[in-house]
């Protein structure tokens, strides 16, 4: 090990930066409720930190889907231990089931993370394209700081129950896109 | 199947899904590969759907998909790399919130007004925004203008005009603002930011957090800038007094005017002689008023029990809020004052915990808001007939079924007394219980074998979520001579239903019995088991009668709070 600290930050960050939403997507898949997602992704991060020098990937051209499926380990004691403390939660995966997604996930990820990553992304966008504006904004009005459902619901007037299962058969109708764009690709 | 499913997974993510649903989902993901996939893919939508949204709801997304995509991923870490390195450098755990600042996983129901209305099986009908910008907090000797615009003490106050003949009310605005005003007044609530005042008293407390709430009156807007002012507005004139703090005053084509502690000023007709308006009660004295009229309630309701106790036709009576929070702590027992039945006193099981009854502090309830409390009872004997009669606060209708008074094994003549989850109160007793009925359960999704051949006698729904908190007096009537099962809320009568000759059953029976809880599930699906009402309970009386319409009236009339 000839690398300085220095140099090993930079390309830990570097590494984290591309992959931070591929770990996030594992992290939250375990953790069906995603409020203390944040929490547990800094966990995750200086965890991997501390334990970077043992990361060796076999060669540079696949660094990052090397670095997501290490770091997904890594994610994968810690949302554990997270759900363990917060037993009295009501919305958590029991163990087997834990266990069933966690290996599912990763074994998605066994090749060609970062390129399905992208190529999902892609296929979103030209989907969510397709919608009419005001579709697509109350679509994403739960994910938009400052806009909202009941927002929407107070300048259009409609129902916010109404509106609430729209946004599910908007959601239904990206996931059948999505899957369509990337079967015919 | 799917589209049930998908529902469930969105509900899940988005934070609103119930317990039962919940398990259901997990029961599915458990054992079904392709479900999981599925699910693996909502995430993926969610995820996705958080970071498109970084783009800022006006930016196209249509070109350069891929280009902005990385656009985004870059502005988004350039942010969160500065907060990473003083996170990994220092090793503190500070600077995470940067990172949070892009972050999207708030859920639907952490951002929203949306109060979830658990137990319900249809996933997409699992909010109910709740309308309102303040909520009454008490009502002292109120008299409503309008009949058809009245409030209880608790009570959601949405956008509109409120009157009050007399008494005092004091309104909690959501943005931290306290409002008594004295009748007769006028007011018309506007958000949770501003108020009108058209006519009568009223005293505004004004915390750091509320700055800027605005009362109009007499043409005029005035800002409160901190803490108290009170104002007069009659038919032809209009003061505000600084009582502590600074209030601005904007009136039209003037520039806003200061006033500070002690100020006065007219806003408009003449400055007639000097009346210190500062007299509206403030929160301190209404409290204080309130908590001795709670007293003096509360002290008739003791001499009714006394006499209520000595009615033959009861089974049994717990006038539990009558009882020391203390003692029932230390005894895990509630007394059957009944003189027919020194028998049957209740035993807490499980984690029912002490609570305030609805004479506040100076009562006790019994809470049955953890899965296993109850209170368990034996009531032996044959009856003629049944009512039950309870004072219930209920938080929420968590399950598919919440449990009033329900009998331990419902065989043949033993009631089932419950609320189920879209609020409607439910009477029943076993007519036969040999019978083996199938029938299909929406609620399970599935065809189940019932429990016997019963009734269940519904009412409409009585309560919904803008009831939360609040205390009701809620009576059901099973009354085999007159061939009608009555239920009534408050003492007025909601439901009335005949009982047909199928399902008559004239030999009642209680035997072991429990409040709050039922102790012998027939089957063990989540939606059906947990039967605990999420709410308080500080007194229940059951008869061996019929008890009329008048009679409950008064029993109502005697125990309110």
């Amino acid at each position: 090990m000839n690398q300085s600290r220095d140099d090993q930050y930079n390309e830990f960050v570097s590494l984290l930066g591309h992959c931070e939403n591929r770990i996030r997507r594992f992290v939250r898949s375990l953790m069906i409720r995603g409020v203390e997602i944040d929490d547990v992704m800094q966990d995750v991060s200086l965890e991997c930190w501390r334990k970077f020098e043992s990361f060796s990937p076999a060669c540079d051209e696949s660094s990052n889907d090397e670095f997501v499926r290490w770091a997904c380990v890594i994610a994968r004691f810690k949302v554990l231990s997270r759900i363990r403390d917060a037993s009295r939660e009501r919305l958590v995966f029991r163990d087997e089931l834990y266990d069933l997604l966690a290996d599912q996930v990763l074994a998605d990820q066994a090749s060609h993370v970062t390129a399905k990553h992208l190529a999902h992304q892609r296929a979103l966008e030209s989907c969510l394209d397709r919608l009419p504006e005001d579709d697509r904004r109350l679509l994403l009005s739960v994910h938009v700081p400052g806009d909202s459902v009941a927002e929407i619901a107070r300048q259009t007037g409609a129902k916010a129950r109404r509106l609430y299962n729209r946004i599910n058969a908007l959601r239904g109708l990206m996931l059948d896109c999505v899957r369509s764009r990337l079967a015919s690709e | 199947m799917s589209e049930k499913l998908r529902n469930q997974i969105f509900a899940a993510l988005d934070g609103t899904i119930d317990a039962a649903s919940f398990d259901a989902l997990h029961r599915e993901l458990e054992t079904n590969a392709q479900s999981r996939e599925l699910y693996l893919e909502c995430v993926e939508l969610f995820e996705s759907l958080g970071e498109i949204k970084s783009t800022g709801p006006n930016l196209s997304v249509a070109s350069n998909q891929v280009a902005s995509f990385r656009s985004i991923t870059v502005r988004r870490y350039a942010l969160w790399f500065s907060a990473a390195v003083a996170v990994l450098l220092t090793c503190t755990a500070i600077a995470y919130a940067l990172g949070r600042q892009t972050s999207n996983d708030r859920s639907i129901a952490d951002r929203e007004t949306v109060h979830q209305r658990s137990g319900s099986s249809e996933v997409n009908q699992l909010e109910t925004m709740v309308a309102g910008h303040a909520s009454l907090r008490r009502a002292l000797d109120v008299h409503w203008a309008d009949e058809s615009t009245t409030y209880q003490a608790g009570d959601l106050i949405p956008e509109g005009r409120l009157s009050v003949d007399q008494g005092i009310i004091e309104l909690d605005f959501f943005c931290g603002a306290t409002v008594v005003a004295e009748g007769p007044a006028e007011l018309e609530v506007h958000s949770d930011w501003e108020l009108t005042c058209l006519s009568g008293r009223l005293r505004a407390n004004v915390p750091p957090a509320a700055r800027g709430f605005v009362i109009n009156a007499a043409e005029s807007k005035i800002v409160d800038l901190g803490t108290e002012f009170s104002l007069l507005v009659s038919k032809d004139s209009a003061q505000v007094e600084v009582i502590d703090g600074e209030v601005e005053i904007h009136q039209s084509s003037l520039n806003p005017e200061r006033l500070t502690t002690g100020q006065q000023k007219w806003l408009n007709g003449i400055h007639q002689e000097s009346t210190t308006i500062a007299e509206v009660a403030s929160s301190a004295e209404l409290e204080k008023r309130r908590a001795d009229q709670l007293r003096a309630k509360l002290s008739k309701w003791l001499d009714a029990t006394k006499q209520l106790s000595a009615d033959p036709r009861l089974i049994a009576y717990y006038p539990i809020g009558s009882e020391r929070t203390d003692k029932i702590q230390s005894d895990r027992r509630i007394s059957n004052t009944a003189v027919t039945g020194k028998a049957g006193d209740g035993f807490l099981v499980g984690s029912v915990s002490q609570s305030q009854g609805r004479f506040g502090e100076l009562s006790s309830g019994l809470e049955f808001d953890r899965p296993g409390s109850r209170v368990r009872v034996r009531l032996d004997g044959t009856f003629d007939a049944f009512t039950f009669v309870a004072w219930v606060k209920i938080d929420s209708l968590q399950h598919a079924y919440n449990a009033l008074f329900m009998a331990d094994g419902y065989e043949n003549g033993e009631p089932h007394w419950q609320i189920d989850h879209e609020g409607k109160m439910m009477l029943s007793v076993m007519v036969d219980d040999t019978a083996e009925i199938m029938h299909y359960s929406s609620f399970e999704d599935a065809m189940v074998r019932g429990a016997g051949r019963h009734r269940i006698y519904r009412t409409p729904v009585i309560w919904d979520l803008s009831k939360s908190g609040r205390w009701m007096h809620l009576v059901a009537v099973f009354d085999p001579d007159g061939g009608t099962v009555r239920q009534y809320v408050d003492g007025i009568k909601v439901d009335e239903s005949t009982i047909e000759p199928e399902w008559m059953v004239k030999q009642l029976h209680i035997g072991a019995a429990e409040i709050g809880n039922w102790g012998q599930p027939s089957r063990k699906t989540p939606g059906f088991a947990v039967r605990n009402l999420d709410g308080t309970i500080d007194e229940l009386a059951v008869y061996n009668a019929a008890l009329d319409d008048h009679k409950v009236l008064e029993l109502y009339q005697a125990g309110r709070p």
